[in-house]
C-alpha cells in the first residue's frame, strides 16, 4: 500500500478528471432523466389508457434492462441505425433512460401514498382534476418521493462506473487505465474507490437529514 | 285585491321547487348493489339527517350527490344544475354542481402542507377566481365564525381534531354553496371535541343553510333536523319529520335500528 501514498500525488490529477467527468455524466442523466420520470409517473396513472400502456412500455424496458446493456445499445448498437453517439452522450443517453424509469416508479410511488381523501376534498371545492394535482397531490407526493429520489442519484453516480465499457475515460476507467500503464492495479482501483467514498458518505449522510426532515 | 297581492299569493300557494332533487338513483359495487332507487328532495333552508346502520349506503348516497361516486343512474338536481348519471355526465357538468355542494369529511381531509388559511383560500382561489387578498379576508371571516380565526397561520397539525374540523367547514363555505354535505362529521372526534363541531354545525341551521347530515349523532338529528331518513341495504327504508320518524318509526327494521342506537 505503499505504493498508494508514494503515488496518490501523481495519480491524483488524472483520476481527478474522471471523477469530474462521473459527476458530470450523473448531473446530466438526473438533469434530463428526473423531469422524464416525473412525465412518465404521470402517464402510469393517467386515465387515458394508450398513455397509460406507451408510459409502462418505456418504465419496464428501462427497469427491465441492465443499465450496462442499455449503455452498449446506445454506443455500439444504435449507429447501425444512422445514431452515432459520443461516449458521453451515450452515457447520458441511456443513464437518463434508466433514471427516467426508477424515478417514476419512486414518484408515482410517493404520488400514490397521498391519501385520497386529499384529492376527494379538493374535487369536492369544485376544483379541476388538473388542480388537484398541482396544488394538493404533488407537493405531498414529491415530499415523499424526494429521500427515495436522493438515495437514487447516489446509484446513479455509482452506476457510470459501467460507462468504462464504452471508453468513457471516466473514473473507474481512468484507474484501469493506471493499472493498465503501472501494473499497480490494486492501489489504483484502491484510490478510485476512497474518491467514490468521498462523495457518496456525505451525500449518504444528506439523504440521511433529508429523510429525518421529511418524516417530523 | 291588486295584481301585485295576487301575484304574491300566487307564488306563496305555488309549491316551490326543492333545492335538492334526487330519482332514482343507482349505484352498484360489482354485484353488491349500494343504492337502490333513491328519491329524495330537499327544500331551502332544510336540514336533513339521514340514519342508519353501517353499509346501509348513506355515506355513498351522500358521495353521489357531488359526484365523488358516480352514480349508474338517476338524476339529481342541485340548485337548477341538473345532471342524469345515465348519460355520462362531462367534467363540466359536474365541477358545476360540485361549486353548489360543500363537503365535509369524517376524517377532516385538511391539506396538511398548507396553512389554515391557505387551506381555505385555494379553491376561492382556483374555483371562483378570487384574488389572494379577497380570498383571505374571505377566509379570516369564515375562521372567524367558526371561532378560529387565531389558528389561521398555524398548520392543520397543530390543531385538535375539533378544530379541524371546523376549519373543514370553513373551508366548504368559502365557495358560497347552496347545500352543505357532512359525511359523519363527528365520528372520528371525541364526543367533546364533536361538540364544539355539533355546535357550528348548529349555528349553520339556524343560518338557514340547506344541510345533508349522515350521522350517528342521535341528539343531532332529533333537535337539529327537519326530515330524518332512516336507510337499511341501500334503499330508504323511513322518512319523514324528524320527531316522528326519531319516536314512531313504523317499520320493524328502522324501529330495530332505533332501539339500538339508544340502548347502546
Amino acid at each position: 500500500m505503499n505504493v498508494l501514498f508514494e503515488q496518490a500525488g501523481n495519480w491524483l490529477p488524472h483520476l481527478w478528471n474522471g471523477l469530474k467527468l462521473s459527476l458530470g455524466v450523473t448531473v446530466a442523466s438526473l438533469l434530463i432523466g428526473l423531469p422524464l420520470g416525473f412525465l412518465l409517473s404521470l402517464g402510469v396513472i393517467s386515465r387515458s389508457r394508450a398513455v397509460r400502456y406507451g408510459a409502462l412500455a418505456v418504465v419496464e424496458i428501462g427497469r427491465g434492462a441492465p443499465s450496462l446493456v442499455l449503455l452498449q445499445f446506445a454506443y455500439f448498437g444504435l449507429p447501425s441505425t444512422g445514431l452515432v453517439f459520443s461516449s458521453f452522450a451515450a452515457s447520458v443517453a441511456a443513464l437518463s433512460w434508466s433514471t427516467a424509469a426508477y424515478s417514476s416508479e419512486i414518484i408515482r410511488a410517493g404520488l400514490q401514498s397521498v391519501p385520497a381523501g386529499q384529492s376527494e376534498a379538493a374535487l369536492a371545492t369544485g376544483m379541476t382534476r388538473l388542480d388537484t394535482m398541482r396544488f394538493v397531490v404533488l407537493p405531498q407526493g414529491l415530499r415523499i418521493a424526494i429521500p427515495a429520489l436522493l438515495g437514487f442519484a447516489i446509484l446513479i453516480f455509482q452506476t457510470t462506473s459501467l460507462c468504462f465499457a464504452i471508453a468513457l475515460p471516466e473514473l473507474t476507467s481512468r484507474a484501469y487505465e493506471i493499472g493498465t500503464n503501472t501494473f499497480q492495479y490494486l492501489p489504483a482501483l484502491t484510490l478510485a474507490g476512497l474518491l467514490y467514498l468521498a462523495v457518496c458518505v456525505p451525500a449518504t449522510l444528506i439523504v440521511s437529514w433529508v429523510e429525518a426532515r421529511a418524516a417530523s | 285585491m291588486s295584481g301585485e297581492q295576487a301575484l304574491s299569493t300566487l307564488s306563496e300557494n305555488m309549491p316551490k321547487q326543492p333545492l335538492v332533487h334526487v330519482s332514482e338513483l343507482k349505484k352498484s359495487f360489482g354485484s353488491l348493489t349500494v343504492l337502490d332507487r333513491i328519491d329524495f328532495d330537499v327544500a331551502q333552508g332544510e336540514v336533513l339527517a339521514i340514519i342508519g346502520p353501517s353499509g346501509s349506503g348513506k355515506s355513498t348516497l351522500l358521495r353521489c350527490i357531488n359526484f365523488l361516486e358516480t352514480p349508474d343512474e338517476g338524476r339529481i338536481r342541485l340548485a337548477g344544475v341538473e345532471i342524469d348519471a345515465g348519460r355520462h355526465p362531462g367534467q363540466k357538468q359536474v365541477l358545476q354542481l360540485r361549486r353548489l355542494a360543500g363537503m365535509v369529511f369524517q376524517s377532516f381531509n385538511l391539506f396538511p402542507h398548507m396553512t389554515v388559511l391557505e387551506n381555505v383560500s385555494l379553491a376561492q382561489k382556483r374555483v371562483l377566481t378570487r384574488s389572494q387578498s379577497e380570498a383571505d379576508a374571505r377566509s379570516m371571516e369564515l375562521l372567524d365564525r367558526v371561532g378560529l380565526s387565531d389558528k389561521a397561520r398555524e398548520y392543520p397539525y397543530r390543531c385538535s381534531g375539533g378544530q379541524q374540523q371546523r376549519i373543514a367547514i370553513a373551508r366548504a363555505l368559502a365557495l358560497n354553496p347552496k347545500v352543505m354535505l357532512f359525511d359523519e362529521p363527528t365520528s372520528a372526534l371525541d364526543p367533546e371535541l364533536g361538540l364544539e363541531v355539533l355546535s357550528v354545525m348548529r349555528e349553520l341551521a339556524q343560518d338557514g343553510m340547506t344541510m345533508i347530515v349522515v350521522t350517528h349523532e342521535m341528539h343531532f338529528a332529533e333537535s337539529v333536523s327537519d326530515h330524518v331518513m332512516i336507510m337499511a341495504d341501500g334503499r330508504i327504508i323511513e322518512y319523514g319529520p324528524s320527531a316522528e320518524i326519531m319516536r314512531n318509526p313504523q317499520s320493524a327494521r328502522a324501529q330495530r335500528f332505533l332501539h339500538a342506537v339508544r340502548d347502546r
